[in-house]
């Protein structure tokens, strides 16, 4: 459902033969993306095949063993010339579990990061941003004194995402937004990640295994498999696909039937 | 065939890993003092940090203090008895405190009540990504993490120091009075006696250095731990382990400066 215009050649993100190995285990081999700027695009692949790797080269919190990694016309993948700090100002991220800081009630959380990068902005209007990040994510301002151990599951990953937009970033990497959520707070979030599209404009990045979340708020899909990007496509074209290994997720079987190679 | 190579090899590894761990427990102490210009922006981190480990280990080095004092007093008295005058009972009791007991007790009892638990958040935290979300959100970890926690240990290692000393003494002067018949007049004029600055100092110099040790050891373990329950505890142990091994190291070589 592609709500925003979206060029093709306008590529937010770029990973050309990416590799990664820890220690003996070939985690991505050679893995080749272009993320457009403006649309969602939705990583799938099974638990342990590397997609919050994928995330994390993205946003230069790990280092590609070969291969680059561009953002915004930028190439981050050598530290040697870029200044992570301006690459990061443009990215927020949600981490699977949250990773909120628990030390800090919601409030806090979400506005440290700005009182740090922002000296100059008065008390009052820290905390006007911070009401009206809560508000996109459609919480109430009484809820900046929740401590993050008080919050269900899907009520920190709001709070986490309130957090991560905090700065205003261009673009919002999810990693596995609605795992281990009940399919009604699962939908709350997919709503918002697609709010946070038409509202904000962000390129997004989601990384998931859930296939309801996957096909509600992807504009395309990429599969993971095997260290490889095997099949990119929009949601028709890969509900549709003919690659076997596509199929044999997309449908949640264990063995690929003979009828379909 | 060449069955000499194993243990060569095996020592060569354990060489090379420990030069490593040298090399990155050098570096975090580094970059952590780089972030010394930001001090005065965190007050309020610091100020927390310092309290929790006083709460957390006062209670733990008010007993062990007041009973070491009274056992250091005690064998004192007994080992000297009949050879010297009661007078000096005291004087032994201060330098034997104030050198060593104090500072290498106090260094002991934090490291594994503090700079246990310093691995333990540390690790945790980089278990739930959050030092991840730090770096994403542009924080570094060494300013708002590493640095209030390094200036807290620094500070309130002597100083807790200086009150497990007290404690100590204190402990000596109970079991002077009420078991062995010295007085508190006695205790006290032999505790002046022979007492020099530098015996106090060269206890909270050598404690400034126990700091640093526990600090830069428990957050270094803390970001090395593995994944789950089990690594955090896994790192935790190794805290104590090691800094426990390395107070003693630095007591020797601090010793030998100190006291030339
Ligand atoms: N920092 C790391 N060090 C070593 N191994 C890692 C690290 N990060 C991930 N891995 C390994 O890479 C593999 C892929 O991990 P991950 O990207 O988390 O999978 P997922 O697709 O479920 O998100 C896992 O087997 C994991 O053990
Ligand atoms: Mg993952």
């Amino acid at each position: 459902m592609p709500n925003v215009n979206i060029n093709p050649d306008d590529v937010m993100i770029k990973l050309r033969g990416l590799k990664k190995i820890f220690g003996s285990q070939d985690v991505l081999l050679d893995v080749n993306l272009d993320i457009r700027r403006g649309e969602t695009m939705v990583i799938i692949g099974q638990s342990g095949s590397g997609k919050s790797v994928i995330l994390k080269h993205m946003i230069g919190l790990l280092q590609p063993d070969e291969g680059e990694v561009a953002v915004d016309g930028i190439t981050i993948s050598t530290p040697k010339y870029f200044d992570a700090r301006t690459i990061r100002r443009k990215m927020g991220m949600l981490f699977q579990m949250g990773a909120l800081f628990d030390s800090m009630d919601t409030g806090e959380n979400i506005a440290f990061a700005l009182r740090e990068h922002h000296p100059e902005l008065t008390e009052a209007q820290v905390q006007k941003v911070v009401t009206d990040k809560l508000k996109l994510i459609n919480l109430v301002p009484e809820f900046r004194v929740k401590m993050p151990s008080e919050l269900s599951g899907g009520m920190r990953k709001r709070v986490a995402l309130a957090r991560a937009i905090a700065l205003s970033p261009e673009i919002l990497l999810y990693d596995e937004p609605t795992t281990g959520l009940d399919p009604i707070t699962s939908d709350v979030i997919n709503d918002l990640i697609l709010d946070m599209q038409s509202k904000l404009g962000v390129t997004s990045v989601v990384v998931t295994h859930d296939m309801v979340s996957a096909f509600k708020v992807a504009d395309r899909i990429a599969m993971l498999y095997k260290g490889r990007i095997i099949e990119v496509g929009t949601v028709e074209e890969i509900k549709n696909t003919a690659n076997p290994f596509v199929r044999q997720f997309i449908t949640g079987q264990r063995k690929i039937t003979s009828e379909e190679e | 065939m060449s069955w000499w190579r194993y243990p060569i090899e095996g020592i060569g590894k354990i060489l090379i890993s420990g030069i490593s761990n040298i090399g990155e427990i050098v570096c975090i102490l580094i970059r952590t003092i780089k972030c010394i210009p930001y001090v005065h922006k965190n007050v309020g981190l610091i100020v927390k940090q310092m309290v929790s480990i006083g709460v957390s280990s006062i209670p733990l080095l008010f007993v062990t203090s007041i009973f070491t004092g009274m056992v250091a007093t005690v064998q004192a008295e007994f080992q000297f008895r009949d050879l010297v005058a009661d007078k000096f009972v005291g004087t032994a009791a201060c330098k034997m405190i104030l050198i060593e007991l104090g500072p290498i007790l106090t260094a002991l009892v934090l490291a594994g009540r503090v700079g246990s638990a310093l691995a333990a958040e540390i690790g945790s935290m980089r278990e739930k990504e959050e030092l991840d979300a730090y770096t994403v959100l542009g924080l570094d970890t060494y300013r708002y993490l590493a640095l209030p926690r390094f200036v807290a240990f620094i500070t309130m290692v002597p100083c807790l120091t200086v009150i497990s000393n007290c404690l100590a003494l204190i402990g000596g002067w109970i079991v002077c009075v009420l078991a062995l018949d010295i007085t508190s007049y006695t205790y006290y004029t032999g505790m002046q006696y022979l007492f020099q600055p530098m015996d106090l100092w060269a206890g909270v110099i050598k404690s400034f250095v126990f700091g640093v040790i526990i600090f830069v050891l428990g957050y270094y373990h803390g970001i090395k731990a593995g994944a789950g329950a089990r690594g955090v505890g896994v790192a935790t142990m190794n805290v104590v382990v090691s800094s426990c091994l390395m107070i003693l190291i630095a007591d020797f070589a601090l010793a030998a400066v100190l006291f030339k």
